[in-house]
């Protein structure tokens, strides 16, 4: 492809001197030595070890459970079914945080008391002295089940007389958007367009299952040290299992991945019920099998859209139908549902816009957080139909895209201004000229093809959630620094980069910086590690306390030097004067000076996002998110058909992350999100059928290995305008969203045809090519 | 988690069949892969494993009296790299480089792939067209049985639970043997097979003569050889014509299955393209296109 138009604006952002650059991690030894510990490495003296036995139905009352005989075992410590709980039942579909409703009568029970929903529905708990005892143990709890009438489609479940999973109806969640006059748009336009698109189920295969250790102190607080994105459970986790807030301590380890899949509670509840009723420290680890049995999956979505069209690429309108299947309980189905509903028309200017999204509940595994929530699958759909859209107008995809792209000050599907820099035109142009010319393979069966997708995907929580964030920045006595913040690390770098930004603040180095972090009792709370929201909250958190201290430092050095504090900086773990570097304190001794004056050197500050109230689902309208990160992925696919087999080629995304704290964690993220973007696209799908997975484990359950992914080659563009730090935007979840639209696009241009289901396997690939021969 | 079992650590062949001879609920432990994963999943609990992995009787590559000769344990990484293989087994030693990952080939004996009986087994349509036969011992006595004949249903085979595989061998090829394998997964590694195939091509001095073995995985219950395709070839000169036909005719010869992994209809069309793709391929003397060639890792 030949790439013409703009050029990238100039910005000049203000020079930094730790921020920006590409330090090593500090995480990245202790990683890359085997020096980390995750929560499954710890053991305790006289611990027990946890299983839990889970339903093998998808729908069925429990006639009888028989535990005696497990419970008889030698070895086995506790069994615990429902009728052993403080209420029976308990769980939070939400992540314990604040101004968060949910539907009533809908939430996941712990154990299953009298009916179970799902395949893998927990159902008793078993704490034995061995592994193997609790694994025997399991196996003589005695189940009878009576199967009752499941849904497991969708549509299905939305009909009169399907079998209702939580009463009143399966309508687990809705949104509208009525913007303008969609059926005069549509009227007006002088092409119309429709398709359906569906995206499967998908599991977020992280790298560490689920688990976690828990045991009861001496002052009766329930500890339970786990792998999780939200270390804030804990007040849920106090909740199910009968206990005040202050007496359950979660504390987080490294995460080896969590994609959304550690979101919601894991192993937590399961872990303190058992601690609790024992008195002695448990061990819960699930399997792989478990795992992917246990942890929500990625929501199916059927999106359908009807865009309007003129002939000079103006899109006049458009209508647009989502459905999710939300499994068989809520989980954060209604909000992964909001994001999806916001960006359903992608990064594109439309003024007469009609959408219906609404998420149903079926007897499937249950769906909720991953990365992307929503946003992911939209643009999916909406990337395809701007593609689809610009092949029936005869025009360049980019020509199209470009009449159509949102700009600064520009109001999205819902009216929120977009306020920081749009740069989807030179993301694209950048992308698509990195991806150069197509390569040529001389054998006919095989087509080569180039795709993009732009897209906006939102960083920071829905604003009416309230979200706020603390961070601690304390400086010693010789000069060195120590951030506490509870923001759990994904493995993706959160702590690092708050430890880059602490020491950008205070002129010191990198290695200079310690953190602890994602512990509910000990570190300041930072909610949670989703929603691209660390950087952004936490980040801006860090920054506040930061500041503090140097503040604090630079007027007791302004007092040393006799000048004004504006005059002073710090740098090279010293102070100095401006003007005259020559004059300088080091930090230690500052520090120092300071302590002896009984000055405050340690600071905790507070961060907090824009707050908003609920907005009206029946017409969603006004601002939701902080703001978006706008970005660009471009796919060249050499497609064979004859057997139907894509390999990826080449691939390259390109983000305006407003300010790269550190480049190659950025880079980390954009080659990441590009191999799950492009899984999600060719292979990745959990195969459900009338409710049990067919893909129990990762050698039915496929992830791209590095023989399936090309380098992603990664374009950091900084317009310095995000509302992080530094003027920072996020990049967790942008980098994946336009991956998987980029390689449709790419494989539906070397072939000729779209197919419009994900994943693209090899044999959708040849019933499309043979459509495409019978014209 | 593993269950408990015992195991059994002969240090020679004889003191293995000597094992093996006193009861039948023995059950050879050789790399491991398909076993361990069987039975940590509780798809099979032996009370007693034998290993056998590590007996040197089982172990190496030689040519005898005519024929390669390999030992069952024998793992695929050794074959990946064997100088012998390279000559005299080029079809299997291009499906060692597709098979499983780095890991898996370190471990993974031939004689474990072939002994387990999977459909999907990447060695067997190599070792189908190079006419392998399969020889099983046991205390007293020692058979060979054509591969064609070894298994017999998904993970059924002949083998009598006192008998080991002891080694695999082949006639060695006649000269201007060519043959290819072609891997086709749903992902470019460590996936197991939606179908495999090997194609091996025998010609005389004359372009007019051919001779044509044809052998498909994972298309069936078992590792099928394609003989009324192999014998439409065979004999006559390889026309464009003649390939078509043959290719059309083994995938109608075919019964193929369904499962998770693609559907019978799916495999049908494959089948046909890539039979009539490789025998041009090798009628033509070229290699496959870069673009299909699996390299596999290097390890
Ligand atoms: C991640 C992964 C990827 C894989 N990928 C592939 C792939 O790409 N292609 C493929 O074909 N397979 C694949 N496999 C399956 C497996 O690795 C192979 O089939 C392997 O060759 C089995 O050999 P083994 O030595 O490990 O057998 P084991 O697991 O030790 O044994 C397998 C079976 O054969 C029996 N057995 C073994 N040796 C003998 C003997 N000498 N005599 C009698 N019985 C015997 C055992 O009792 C057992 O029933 C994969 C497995 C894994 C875990």
């Amino acid at each position: 492809m030949t790439v013409k138009g703009k050029t990238l604006p100039q910005v000049d952002l203000p020079p930094l001197r730790q921020v920006g650059r590409p330090l090593r991690r500090v995480d990245a030894l202790g990683k890359a030595v085997g020096a980390t510990i995750y929560a499954g490495d710890f053991t305790m003296p006289n611990m027990l070890h946890g299983k839990v036995f889970r339903s093998s139905e998808p729908s069925a009352c429990i006639k009888q459970l028989d535990v005696n005989k497990a419970r008889a075992l030698p070895g086995v410590a506790c069994v615990l079914t429902a009728d052993d709980l403080p209420d029976g039942k308990l769980i939070t579909d939400m992540p314990g945080q604040t101004g968060q409703e949910r539907r009533k009568g809908s939430d996941a029970p712990v154990l299953a008391a009298r009916r179970v929903r799902f395949v893998g529905e927990p159902i008793a708990l078993v704490a034995a002295e061995t592994l193997a005892i609790a694994q025997q143990a399991l196996e003589l709890i005695k189940i009878e089940y009576e199967p009752l009438p499941g849904v497991f489609d969708p549509l299905e479940a939305m009909k009169p007389g399907a079998p209702v999973i939580h009463v009143p109806d399966n309508i687990v969640s809705s949104w509208k958007i009525r913007k303008g006059n969609t059926e005069a748009g549509l009227a007006a336009a002088d092409l119309i367009v429709q398709n359906t698109f569906r995206v499967p189920f998908l599991d977020h295969a992280y790298i560490e299952p689920e688990a976690g250790v828990a045991w009861v102190d001496d002052q009766d607080v329930i500890n339970i040290r786990v792998c999780t994105q939200v270390v804030e459970h804990f007040r849920s986790i106090a909740q199910a299992v009968g206990v005040p807030h202050n007496k359950v301590h979660v504390r987080g380890t490294m995460i080896g991945g969590g994609f959304g899949g550690k979101e919601d509670i894991t192993v937590e509840i399961f872990l303190a019920l058992l601690t609790k009723e024992t008195r002695r420290p448990v061990r819960l680890a699930y399997t792989r099998e478990e795992s992917i049995l246990a942890h929500s999956k990625r929501h199916p979505f059927i999106i359908t859209h009807r865009t309007g069209v003129k002939k000079n690429g103006r899109i006049t309108g458009a209508e647009i139908k989502m459905i999710s299947d939300s499994g068989a309980y809520p989980y954060l189905s209604p909000y992964v549902l909001l994001y999806a509903t916001v960006t359903s028309c992608g990064p594109y200017r439309i003024e007469n816009l009609k959408v219906d999204s609404v998420s149903v509940a079926t007897n499937n595994p249950f769906t909720s957080a991953f990365r992307g929530f929503g946003g992911a699958q939209a643009a999916v759909a909406y990337e395809q139909q701007m593609d689809e859209m610009a092949k029936a107008l005869a025009m360049d995809p980019l020509e199209f895209r470009k009449i159509n792209y949102l700009k600064t000050g520009d109001s999205n599907a819902i009216g929120q201004e977009i306020k920081s820099a749009v740069w989807l035109e030179e993301e694209a142009m950048q992308a698509l000229a990195a991806l150069g010319e197509k390569e040529t393979i001389s054998d006919d069966a095989i087509k080569v093809g180039q795709g993009f997708a732009t897209t906006m995907q939102s960083y920071g929580r829905i604003m009416w959630f309230h979200d706020t964030s603390r961070s601690w920045v304390g400086i010693e006595q010789d000069g060195t620094v120590v951030v506490r913040c509870g923001a759990p690390d994904l493995g993706a770098g959160q702590a690092n980069s708050l430890c880059q930004i602490a020491a950008e603040v205070l002129g010191v180095s990198l290695t200079d910086v310690t953190f602890y972090n994602s512990d509910s009792a000990v570190t300041p709370l930072a909610g949670t590690t989703t929603a691209t929201r660390q950087l952004y909250m936490s980040g801006n958190a860090t920054l506040k306390a930061a500041r503090m201290v140097r503040e604090v430092l630079l007027d007791h050095a302004a007092e040393h030097f006799k000048k004004e504090p504006s005059n002073l900086d710090l740098a090279d773990n010293k102070v100095f004067i401006k003007s005259d570097p020559e004059q300088w304190l080091s930090l230690a001794d500052l520090s120092k000076m300071c302590a002896a004056d009984g000055l405050k050197l340690q600071h905790l500050a507070l961060f907090r996002a824009p707050f908003t109230d609920k907005l009206n689902p029946e017409n969603l309208q006004g601002d939701v998110f902080p703001d978006f990160t706008f970005s660009a992925h471009a796919i060249e696919v050499a497609v064979d058909t004859k057997t139907g087999e894509i390999t990826v080629l080449k691939s390259v995304g390109c983000h305006d992350v407003g300010r790269a704290i550190n480049p190659i964690a950025v880079e980390g993220q954009i080659q990441g999100g590009s191999a799950q973007g492009i899984g999600y696209a060719l292979m990745e799908e959990v195969q459900v059928k009338d409710g049990v997975t067919r893909t129990p484990s990762l050698s039915e359950y496929l992830i791209p290995t590095a023989k399936d992914l090309p380098t992603t080659k990664a374009i950091i563009l900084e317009s310095g305008t995000g509302v992080g730090p530094f003027g920072a935007k996020g990049i967790g979840e942008p980098a994946l969203t336009p991956a998987a639209p980029a390689v449709a696009n790419a494989v539906a241009n070397a072939i000729g045809v779209r197919i419009h289901d994900l994943p693209l396997t090899p044999q959708r690939v040849l019933a499309a090519v043979d459509r495409a021969k019978k014209g | 988690m593993l269950p408990e079992f015992e195991l059994l650590m002969p240090r020679t062949l004889p003191e293995a069949l000597e094992m093996m001879n006193e009861s039948s609920r023995v059950i050879p432990l050789a790399g491991g892969t398909s076993l361990l994963v069987d039975l940590r999943g509780r798809i099979s609990r032996p009370q007693m494993l034998i290993n056998i992995g590590g007996l040197d009787e089982l172990r190496g590559v030689r040519v005898e009296e005519g024929y390669v000769v390999v030992g069952s344990a024998v793992t695929i990484a050794d074959l990946k790299h064997n100088v012998l293989i390279a000559k005299h087994g080029q079809v299997l030693q291009q499906a060692t480089r597709v098979f499983a990952n780095p890991l898996v080939r370190n471990r993974a004996t031939i004689g474990g792939n072939l002994a387990y009986g999977s459909p999907a087994a990447d060695a067997a349509p190599p070792l189908l067209v190079l006419d392998a036969e399969v020889e099983l011992t046991c205390k007293d006595a020692k058979r060979t049985v054509p591969l064609k004949e070894f298994i017999t249903g998904v993970r059924e085979t002949v083998r009598h639970p006192r008998e080991l595989v002891t080694a695999i061998r082949w006639p060695i090829l006649p000269e201007g043997s060519v043959g290819v394998f072609h891997k086709l997964g749903l992902r470019k590694a460590d996936a197991i097979s939606v179908l495999s195939i090997a194609v091996m091509l025998h010609r005389k001095n004359t372009e007019d003569y051919a001779q044509v073995r044809i052998a498909l995985g994972a298309v069936a219950p078992t590792p099928i050889r394609v003989t009324p395709a192999e014998e439409l070839l065979s004999g006559g000169p390889l026309t464009p014509e003649v390939i078509a036909r043959a290719a059309q005719l083994a995938s109608e010869s075919t019964h193929a299955i369904s499962d998770i992994r693609g559907s019978a209809a799916y495999r049908k069309r494959v089948i046909t393209a890539l039979v009539k793709r490789l025998l041009t391929n090798l009628a033509e003397g070229t290699k496959e296109k870069k673009h299909n060639e699996s390299e596999g890792y290097h390890s």
